[in-house]
């Protein structure tokens, strides 16, 4: 195990690095006038000033061996020059990760809390009332863009709480609505895919023999059949994390949150380089550690799972 | 692959409980079937067509069979639609009696969804935006399923190519396809043809990884073994013995991928890279309509595209499944 | 079994309600602890008058020695004090400086500063005396081309502060040869290179604030990046600026205008959704004001008409279509076609007779659109002369003859086919009317435009192809990169003279060798070097006239009277449609706007200095009082 996590984490260091890279070369196809917002009332000194202190200059090769110098050596990740002038990218990243990172987390265990029972309910009920209405919600939720549900929510929810349509750290009553709204997705996500596992699981052979054999049927649907459903699902766990810190720009765009949301749209339209490198190498280092983190789920989860075989395939 | 079939348990069981609870003697349960000259002369050889079965458990299916008859009635009537009698231009906007833009008319019996803010009629404008959108989700699904598959089937049945598309595939993976959305978004003009590419770009990837995981499992069956031993060539194999296999599984995520392409195209109109105004899509209605909201006089705008929308994608989610069941050869007794 | 097994599987099945009835209720109860305490801290409010708004793009910056975005100045100008400021009838009245002379040459600016008057870091603390020397330190900052001012053209080009260009462009490096000393303490002494009338308007542009020397000096490009990286000697001080969440400022009780400054805090809260929101929030008491976009002004004029009012129409902006004369667009949308078409004189002028502006601007303006019309660049009420307003002097007799006429249109349309056709020009010609993507209101205009531009004219005559441009850096990937041929642009003007609206057109050379690279709205002059020789003559003439207007620096009237001939010229040949100027968008507030400074260009309409907060909206009733006094008050 420590052997295979050993390499693992080697190879997401070169996955890391290769993204970076091709993600530096990409941002730097983009047209020199998006450096400067105000490029026609400025001189010509001005701008060639301005490459050059963005080393935009140089050849490619030294611009990208600069870049993973300073990452690598002092944890720099550049200056904006745009989105904020002149602020160091981690100073600005800093204040708004913990942020994303509460209301993803949260989002996630809401979700998880009311997603794993109603699609447990709705596999026992096959076919009753129960499992109609939880398709109802799935399909629901899977059908209206979310784009127009969660307005509806935070329009009509913060009018029926009698609380503010903004969001307000200290308040926690401001943090219900946005979680909510966000763990609605994951919630039928969940419910949906655990339904369908548990659905299967439970006609295999050994729940059929456990059933003969007069097992307890809330015992078989826990023991067995939620256990070895839940594996599949638990290996997406730290993905859908993930998507959710990335995805929530809808809710904090609507709340006012100061997470990390709209940010990456914003930099990339605001050609803001080393801020595009550093939410980029983020989001990748936090996909890269939520596969492995899924991997690890699933061993622990799942004895009969083994990395350190050889084999690709599960 | 079970001992029991599954889809047959309950009756079984059901069959079983009531014997028991009549409690019958064996001479009431088993009796001698009757002697068939014919039956005997039979051979045995089956009459067993994929596609054919595939076909009837699809159609037993009532609620797939009409939500894809609805889906048909939709695509067929964005194409229609324009060349019906009083219809109007989704682009030009109408005028009221002044020679001034008809603006924010509700619906009535000339517009019959009414007018936005500028007097474009929105009932062409929603027919004029599915087709486009269905359009792009069609697009996106079909080279999805191209590209994936060959890759896929590539990946998984070629063992030199397997360590290099693997660390392809993680790092293509690690990319958040927010990013590559908005990057290519960004860089090319917008228009059907970026976003139909950008969103390719990444789709390509679930798939490809999906058929490769099949092909794996598959690949060393014991008739694969057998044809390969035989000297079937590997295309053969490929074409005859795997894909064959795939094609419930493949359908589904094409299926699904449709709705999840118009989902994507809602979201990159959201942040300011989708379509222009000029072009309607089922992305941009909803948006326009979504800041209406707050304001229940102007509703109107919105709701129509928001069901359009979603009848499609539950349309596309069942129909999917179903057909996914339906051909899967297990399903097929 | 099946009986008994059934009877215990709802026994213990049960328990999973229960546990999802328990969540919920949990849920329920949290929320109505919400209302409870919500409702206490409702009680808690103070009286104090804090003005509360939302915003939907963020600041790039503080630092108002470079900004040139409307936005960011917004800080600046309520934060820093100016030499000279206008009042809220546009009249200029002392700021920190409590008089002024002017030399017999009008070369040299004195300055005499109000003494006591004091920098503020964020928390309110005081750090030093604001003095001459402030201005000096941070006109260095400005021109020095390491901090890439976006605001260095007006001291350069507008100004006309002596030695200023040379600093900036690094010929010289000696700054005390710059036109501007510190006499003492308290006196500040600008020396310029030709005699500027205007020059005390500039003042009020970000370029001329104060900073403190020590600061600037130790920050160098990171001044003005936070709170606590500028200080603060204006109206209020900023307190708290977290990007993409809040602004904060407080009253500077300390300032020696305090007494008019009626706010004692601004709070603004950032949204991106604001557009969506604020009206919402406005309605439901938690915003102070809310702009309210045509596509919901319906709405509003049904359920809430009492309250709907309007911003302030200010000339400061002209907007105006230009046909590009350096077409740069994709092969496909025919360029060389477009640059034969353009420089025909009959072309542009059908288009500009086809074109009815009014209909193309119920986009922006839906109820009356004729109030925003201009028949000039330069607004009208933006300046005047010996009582005449520039607009109405007699070399702009007879202009509104160019616009909108179908007759008239279609007349040129004959001629110009006539004429085109022989020169190999294919019809239809392929105009392509580029505008920002995102901006609902411009996009609408654009189809607005091409319906009603393509009815007059017909399609066998020219094709309008809309094209949206990409919403961040819109103008260096549209405009600037010539990928238009008909297209809305605008200009603000920086001081007031008409100088400053014939800027956007100057001829622009390479630096180096000299040749014409095209200014960076029509590109006309690349022209003067073309083989078209009907619009050769006509600029040859234009850019003649505007050289003679620049240098009568004495005769006003005679100034104004040229520079009118000059913007004559271009309308009257077609080389550009004049459109409107801003829009004063509908909007619900409880200020009164009329009472904020007014000045027809630059940073003075951002002040939030003069205004009062009321307890409720504006009714139209007391906003339509307040509008008629503040036109009677500027009228005088």
């Amino acid at each position: 195990m420590a052997a295979y996590l050993g390499k693992r984490f080697l190879r997401s260091f070169l996955t890391l690095f290769i993204i970076l890279s091709i993600v530096f070369i990409l941002v730097r196809q983009m047209p020199i006038e998006g450096y400067f917002p105000n490029i026609e009332k400025m001189t010509e000194e001005q701008i060639q000033n301005g490459i050059e202190q963005m080393g935009l200059d140089q050849p490619m090769p030294v611009q990208l061996f600069n870049f993973f110098k300073n990452l690598i050596t002092k944890g720099d990740l550049g200056t904006s020059r745009i989105y904020r002038n002149n602020v160091p990218v981690t100073e600005i990243l800093a204040p708004k990760i913990p942020v994303s990172i509460k209301l993803g987390s949260l989002s996630l265990l809401v979700s998880l809390l009311f997603g794993l029972p109603m699609g447990t309910l709705m596999a026992k009920y096959k076919g009753k009332f129960f499992d109609h209405l939880g398709t109802g919600f799935i399909v629901l939720i899977n059908a209206v863009p979310a784009a127009v549900y969660y307005l509806f929510i935070q329009l009509y929810g913060t009018e029926l709480f009698g609380i503010s349509l903004l969001f307000d750290p200290d308040k926690w009553t401001s943090w219900i609505l946005p979680v909510l709204s966000m763990s609605l997705g994951n919630t039928a996500y969940y419910a949906m895919w655990l339904r369908r596992y548990m659905v299967d699981e439970s006609q295999k052979d050994y729940v059929m023999l456990a059933r003969i054999k007069g097992a307890d049927e809330n015992r078989i649907m826990f023991r067995h059949v939620f256990r070895n459903s839940f594996v599949p699902l638990a290996q997406y766990i730290p993905t859908s994390f993930l998507n959710t810190v990335i995805g929530s720009i809808y809710i904090e765009s609507l709340y006012s949150i100061p997470g990390m949301g709209g940010l990456l749209v914003d930099v990339i339209k605001k050609q803001d380089n080393a801020m595009i490198q550093g939410i980029v190498l983020l989001f990748a280092c936090v996909g890269v550690i939520g596969l492995l983190l899924g991997d690890i789920m699933m061993v622990i989860l799942d004895p009969r799972i083994n990395f350190s075989k050889k084999g690709g395939d599960r | 692959m079970g001992l029991i079939k599954h889809p047959n348990l309950e009756q079984l069981e059901a069959s079983c409980t009531e014997a028991l609870k009549n409690n019958l003697s064996n001479e009431e349960l088993f009796a001698f079937s009757e002697f068939d000259q014919e039956e005997v002369e039979r051979t045995g050889v089956s009459n067993y067509s994929y596609w054919r079965s595939t076909l009837r458990a699809f159609t037993r299916n009532k609620l797939a069979m009409f939500l894809l008859a609805l889906t048909a009635l939709i695509v067929i009537f964005t194409f229609i639609q324009p060349y019906l009698p009083n219809q109007f231009d989704p682009i030009l906007a109408s005028n009221d009696a002044n020679g001034l833009p008809l603006k924010n008319q509700p619906p009535d019996s000339v517009h019959w969804l009414g007018t936005n803010d500028i007097g474009q009629d929105l009932w062409a404008r929603l027919w004029s935006g599915t087709r486009t959108s269905l359009f792009i989700g069609i697009a996106v699904a079909c080279i999805e399923a191209a590209v994936g598959i060959l890759m896929g089937v590539m990946w998984g049945y070629l063992r030199k190519l397997d360590f290099l598309f693997t660390e392809i595939y993680n790092v293509l993976d690690n990319i958040p396809s927010t990013i590559t959305l908005i990057l290519i978004s960004f860089i090319l003009k917008p228009g059907i043809g970026t976003i139909i590419f950008a969103m390719s770009l990444t789709g390509w990837i679930g798939m490809a990884r999906f058929v490769r995981n099949q092909v794996l499992i598959i690949r060393d069956r014991d008739y694969n073994v057998a044809s390969r031993c035989l000297g079937t060539s590997t295309w053969r194999i490929i074409m005859k013995n795997l894909l064959p296999y795939l094609v419930s599984v493949i359908m589904l995520r094409m299926a699904l991928s449709i709705p999840a392409a118009i989902g994507s195209e809602v979201f990159i109109t959201y942040i300011g890279l989708g379509l222009p105004a000029t072009i309607p899509s089922l992305g941009n209605l909803i948006n326009v309509g979504r800041k209406l909201i707050p304001n229940p006089g102007l509703l109107y705008q919105l709701i129509y595209p928001t069901i359009v929308l979603s009848i499609v994608t539950v349309s596309f989610y069942i129909i999917g499944n179903a057909f996914s069941d339906a051909a899967d050869p297990k399903n097929h007794l | 079994m099946s009986k008994q097994k059934s009877h215990r599987n709802r026994k213990n099945a049960s328990k999973l309600p229960i546990i999802i009835v328990a969540v919920v209720l949990v849920v329920l109860i949290a929320a109505g602890i919400v209302i409870f305490t919500q409702q206490g801290d409702d009680t808690a409010k103070d009286d104090r008058k804090i003005y509360t708004a939302l915003y939907g793009s963020e600041v790039s910056t503080l630092n108002y020695l470079t900004t040139s975005n409307t936005w960011d100045q917004t800080v600046g100008a309520n934060v820093i004090d100016t030499l000279v400021e206008y009042d809220s009838l546009g009249n200029m009245v002392p700021g920190l400086a409590e008089t002024w002379t002017t030399s017999e040459d009008g070369l040299k600016w004195t300055f005499k500063l109000r003494q006591g008057q004091k920098w503020y870091d964020y928390t309110g603390k005081e750090i030093a005396e604001v003095t001459a020397n402030d201005f000096v330190s941070a006109l260095e900052y400005v021109l020095n081309p390491v901090n890439e001012s976006n605001v260095a053209y007006v001291v350069v080009n507008a100004a006309n502060v002596l030695n200023a260009k040379a600093y900036n462009n690094g010929e010289i490096t000696d700054f005390t040869q710059v036109g501007v000393k510190a006499l003492d303490d308290y006196t500040v002494e600008y020396t310029l290179s030709v005699p500027t009338p205007y020059f005390a308007s500039c003042l009020t542009y970000g370029c001329f604030m104060p900073a403190y020397g020590p600061q600037l000096q130790a920050e160098g490009t990171a001044f003005g990046t936070a709170v606590d990286k500028m200080y603060y000697c204006g109206a209020f001080i900023m307190t708290e600026y977290e990007p993409q969440v809040k602004h904060t400022y407080i009253k500077n009780v300390n300032n020696w205008d305090a007494a008019n400054v009626h706010l004692d805090g601004i709070s603004r809260i950032y949204n991106a959704e604001s557009e969506t929101l604020a009206p919402q929030m406005a309605l439901r008491g938690e915003v102070d004001s809310a702009g309210l976009s045509n596509d919901i002004i319906d709405d509003w004029k049904l359920n809430h008409p009492e309250i709907i009012t309007r911003d302030r129409a200010i000339p400061d902006y002209s907007y105006f279509y230009c046909f590009n004369f350096d077409p740069k667009f994709d092969a496909e949308y025919e360029p060389d076609n477009w640059l034969k078409a353009v420089n025909n004189a009959n072309f542009r002028h059908s288009i500009m007779s086809a074109f009815d502006r009014t209909y193309a601007m119920r986009a922006l303006e839906p109820d009356d659109p004729q109030s925003l019309l201009q028949n000039t660049v330069t607004p009208s009420a933006f300046t005047s002369v010996n009582g005449v307003d520039f607009t109405a002097l007699e070399p702009f007799n007879g202009i509104e003859e160019n616009f909108f006429n179908t007759e008239k249109a279609l007349e040129y349309k004959e001629a110009a086919m006539a004429e085109l056709k022989e020169q190999g020009v294919t019809f239809p010609v392929k105009v392509l009317v580029t505008y920002k993507s995102g901006d609902t209101d411009w996009e609408n205009e654009s189809i607005l435009l091409k319906q009603q531009l393509e009815g007059v004219l017909g399609t066998d005559y020219i094709e309008c192809i809309l094209y949206a441009g990409p919403s961040e850096s819109f103008l260096n990937a549209t405009r600037r990169a010539g990928n238009y041929a008909f297209m809305r642009t605008n200009w603000g003007a920086d001081y007031i003279d008409p100088y400053t609206w014939a800027d956007p057109f100057a001829i622009t050379k390479d630096k180096d060798t000299g040749a014409i690279v095209g200014n960076s709205y029509n590109k006309m002059d690349l022209m003067l070097d073309s083989d078209y020789t009907q619009t050769k003559e006509i600029l040859t003439a234009y850019y003649a006239q505007v050289e003679e207007a620049k240098a009568i620096t004495s005769d006003m009237l005679d100034r104004y009277n040229k520079f009118a001939e000059a913007e004559a010229m271009l309308v009257n040949n077609a080389m550009l449609v004049p459109y409107n100027i801003s829009a004063a968008g509908y909007q619900v507030t409880k200020l009164n706007i009329f009472e904020g400074p007014y000045a027809p260009f630059g940073m003075s309409n951002l002040r939030f200095k003069y205004q009062t907060l009321h307890d409720d909206f504006l009714t139209t009733e007391e906003y339509n009082k307040a509008f008629e006094a503040w036109r009677e008050g500027i009228a005088k």
